[in-house]
């Protein structure tokens, strides 16, 4: 695949050698291998279509993708088309990378985009949309249908009768003691200590349980991420850690559907199903997050396209993510790996998601439970101090004294920026 | 020093020639020092003053809307309240407790070992250099692999030669265990590098001393404790102190392995800097751990000197 890739870039550069008036738009953006490869057919296709134009594609992997893209900023190469995490949006946004897109998207697209998608894509202070994506995302609770049927387990229909925390506890443990169930649940610790994944699967426990990340009308953590509720949802992910009921996180992160199926269930993303259907067929069983206090959450976001200050053509730029998100094959790639749909017409084309589909409850969060990452400049370190205090509740330490840490760390971050004005003036 | 040597001799010989020609030398050194002394100041003492400026403002990583402040020491107050700065720095000085024994100990053994006349030594001693030549993220991805728990290669073979009786290891993942496992990985990619010093240093012993030894009737591990060991005395003090040195930039390894977890028990000073300053976008902060680690290693080449001093090398 990085062949391809390689052959493409160098093949763009040699034609814009002698073909000097074609108009180049750079393109950042992350992924695995399959998907790299895709956008490179994408902007294929999107060149025999406009010979005058040459996309350059440049890759950015995923666990080092904010840091490179600090780097394009310093280096004064921001590109013109990047793709970006939607919670990273207001920090773009207000640093001022960030042009507003929907002068540049044609219509259609725009009219085309679920509510969710609008909402990943818009930014707080103007209200206005800065990022377009094919897709959004959520997670779901995934349970082995035998394990379920030998406990005796409550399979929930929809949003509405998720487990409730003591249904939840009560099967974890006795999953623990069925036979070859080596651990109940794997919440893809795999993943690392130092991943997105973390503020955006974890948090909508914190949600659920009634507290938050941080305060979003006064923009303040300490009296927020470490209040008794905050605090006690953590304790109970400690405790499940410390029963063992957990997968470890040097295990890897495919235990659900590994050789002998060691893992019960898995709190893990949509695109986690394409895999786990592969190798499990009718055994996968996909039921909405838990109740862990008094409402339900499910996280929402997911990596979409803007067009940066920096570009000359902000048009093309434009042109081009219209035609990438319209793209029949870029449409069936996403949809083979069981992408979350972002655009109506896409969720037509979505057997998976649809009412009665496979993943239709996780649709369905979407419009129930979805809760947004903070949309707030400050997310960066937001997360930063969730991901320590994580991995410090997680591996036994103080609950309570690794929040208020993380809290007041965000704080002291908000304070030296002023407040991160115009969010200082905000109700 | 050698400006103040070639200024000598034109006080004592105030004759018109020869201090013209001492000017003209005085020129040819000023000369030859340029370089040196442009190179040092654009690479070293500039980013170091520059590094210092900017730890006393609140200077992000990318430029925002709101301005850069000067404030004064609070980066670096806030980095001694910061007990994750303890934790690496705890850590870093745990890594070097145990790498020193292990790596140089591994080092001095197999130099000892490829020293004797062995056949095809230097086809061993080049297989034991290696791993020094080796990336180590290269070697990072492979020991990742062999301490996967728990069904990874590592505890497999320990369950194999214990019989089953000792419970697979969490290397990376059980915080008593994350550093012990990077000092072991660590010392197994870098101990080559101490190992051909030593090799020099135990060829750079006359063997004349070795014969008198003999004829003294000393036998192996007295000529082992009485010529080897002294002889090797700057040896030992240069490597222990190279050592240690390179032990505090630790990095590479927890940046690929543990990301400093788990429990902030890899978590080390130079990967601290590296995550303020990138992750978390806050330069000044970033730059004020990186004068601060200054400090800690001039420390400690301060002691170098010393000690070198002290051993006559």
């Amino acid at each position: 695949m990085g062949k391809r890739l390689l052959s493409l870039l160098m093949a763009s550069a040699a034609l814009s050698g002698f073909a000097e008036a074609k108009t180049v738009i750079h393109v950042m953006h992350q992924g695995d291998p399959g998907w790299v490869a895709t956008y490179g057919d994408v902007a294929k296709r999107f060149e025999a279509a406009n010979p005058d134009v040459d996309i350059e594609l440049i890759y950015a992997p995923h666990d080092a993708y904010n840091e490179k893209f600090s780097a394009a900023v310093m280096s004064r190469q921001l590109p013109d088309i990047m793709e970006l995490d939607a919670p990273f949006l207001a920090n773009y946004v207000w640093s001022g990378y960030l042009q507003p897109i929907k002068p540049l998207i044609d219509q259609d697209v725009l009219d085309d985009m679920t509510e969710s998608n609008i909402a990943q894509g818009t930014y707080p202070v103007d209200k206005d949309l800065y990022a377009v994506g094919l897709t959004d995302s959520s997670v779901v609770l995934y349970g082995n249908r035998k394990y379920l049927e030998a406990i005796g387990a409550r399979i929930p229909k929809g949003v509405d009768d998720a487990w409730t925390r003591e249904e939840f506890e009560g099967y974890l443990e006795k999953l623990s003691k069925l036979d070859g169930v080596k651990w109940p649940i794997d919440t893809f610790r795999g993943y690392g200590i130092k991943t997105e994944w973390i503020t955006y699967a974890y948090g909508p426990v914190l949600q659920s349980a009634g507290c938050d990340l941080i305060d979003r009308s006064t923009w303040k953590s300490v009296g927020t991420l470490d209040s008794d509720a905050c605090v006690d949802a953590m304790a109970m992910m400690q405790t499940w850690v410390k029963n063992g009921w957990v997968v470890p996180q040097s295990s890897g992160t495919n235990q659900f559907f590994a050789e002998g199926h060691p893992a019960a269930l898995a709190m893990g993303g949509h695109w986690f199903y394409a895999e786990a259907a592969a190798s499990m067929k009718d055994d996968v069983v996909v039921m909405p997050l838990p109740k862990f206090g008094p409402k339900g959450a499910s996280p929402n976001g997911t990596w979409i396209w803007g067009i940066t200050t920096a570009s000359e053509h902000p048009d093309i730029a434009g042109k081009f993510i219209s035609f990438m998100l319209k793209d029949k094959q870029f449409r069936d790639y996403a949809r083979d790996d069981s992408a979350y749909p972002g655009l109506k017409s896409f969720a037509a084309d979505s057997p998976l998601y649809d009412a009665g589909g496979p993943m239709a409850v996780a649709f369905e969060q979407a419009s129930k439970t979805a809760v947004a990452r903070p949309p707030h400049p400050a997310y960066p370190i937001i997360t930063s101090a969730f991901m320590g205090a994580v991995d410090e509740i997680f591996n036994g330490g103080d609950v309570k004294a690794a929040l208020t840490a993380a809290a007041e760390k965000i704080d002291e971050d908000i304070d030296e920026n002023d407040g991160y004005p115009p969010f200082d003036e905000q109700p | 020093m050698t400006l103040q040597q070639s200024a000598l001799p034109t006080t004592v010989t105030a004759t018109h020639p020869a201090s013209r020609r001492d000017r003209s030398r005085l020129y040819q050194e000023i000369g030859m020092l340029a370089p040196a002394v442009i190179l040092l100041t654009i690479f070293l003492i500039v980013p170091f003053l520059l590094s210092f400026w900017t730890a006393m403002t609140n200077q992000p990583l990318v430029p925002r809307p709101t301005p850069v402040r000067f404030i004064g020491f609070n980066n670096f107050l806030r980095i001694l309240r910061d007990d994750l700065f303890w934790t690496s720095l705890w850590n870093v000085s745990r890594f070097t407790f145990w790498i020193l024994p292990v790596q140089c100990g591994l080092a001095f053994a197999t130099a000892m070992l490829l020293h004797q006349k062995l056949p095809f030594r230097n086809f061993f001693r080049g297989l034991f250099f290696l791993p020094a030549i080796t990336s180590m993220v290269v070697v990072c991805v492979i020991w990742g692999t062999l301490f996967q728990y728990p069904t990874g290669p590592l505890n497999q073979v320990i369950g194999f030669l214990s019989g089953g009786s000792i419970q697979p290891i969490d290397w990376l993942g059980d915080p008593e265990w994350a550093m012990f496992s990077i000092v072991l990985l660590s010392a197994w990619q870098a101990y080559g590098f101490q190992m051909i010093i030593y090799l020099a240093g135990l060829q750079g012993i006359p063997d004349e001393l070795y014969d008198a030894a003999r004829i003294d009737g000393a036998n192996a591990f007295q000529r082992f404790w009485h010529v080897t060991m002294p002889g090797l005395r700057p040896t030992h003090v240069f490597v222990l102190v190279i050592t240690t040195i390179q032990a505090f930039k630790l990095y590479t390894q927890v940046a690929i392995l543990t990301q400093g977890g788990p429990k902030s028990s890899t978590e080390t000073v130079v990967h601290y800097m590296v995550r303020s300053g990138f992750e978390e976008q806050k330069l000044g902060h970033a730059s004020a751990v990186s004068v601060i680690l200054f400090l800690i290693v001039l420390v400690i080449a301060l002691l170098q000197r010393q000690l070198l001093r002290r051993y006559d090398v």
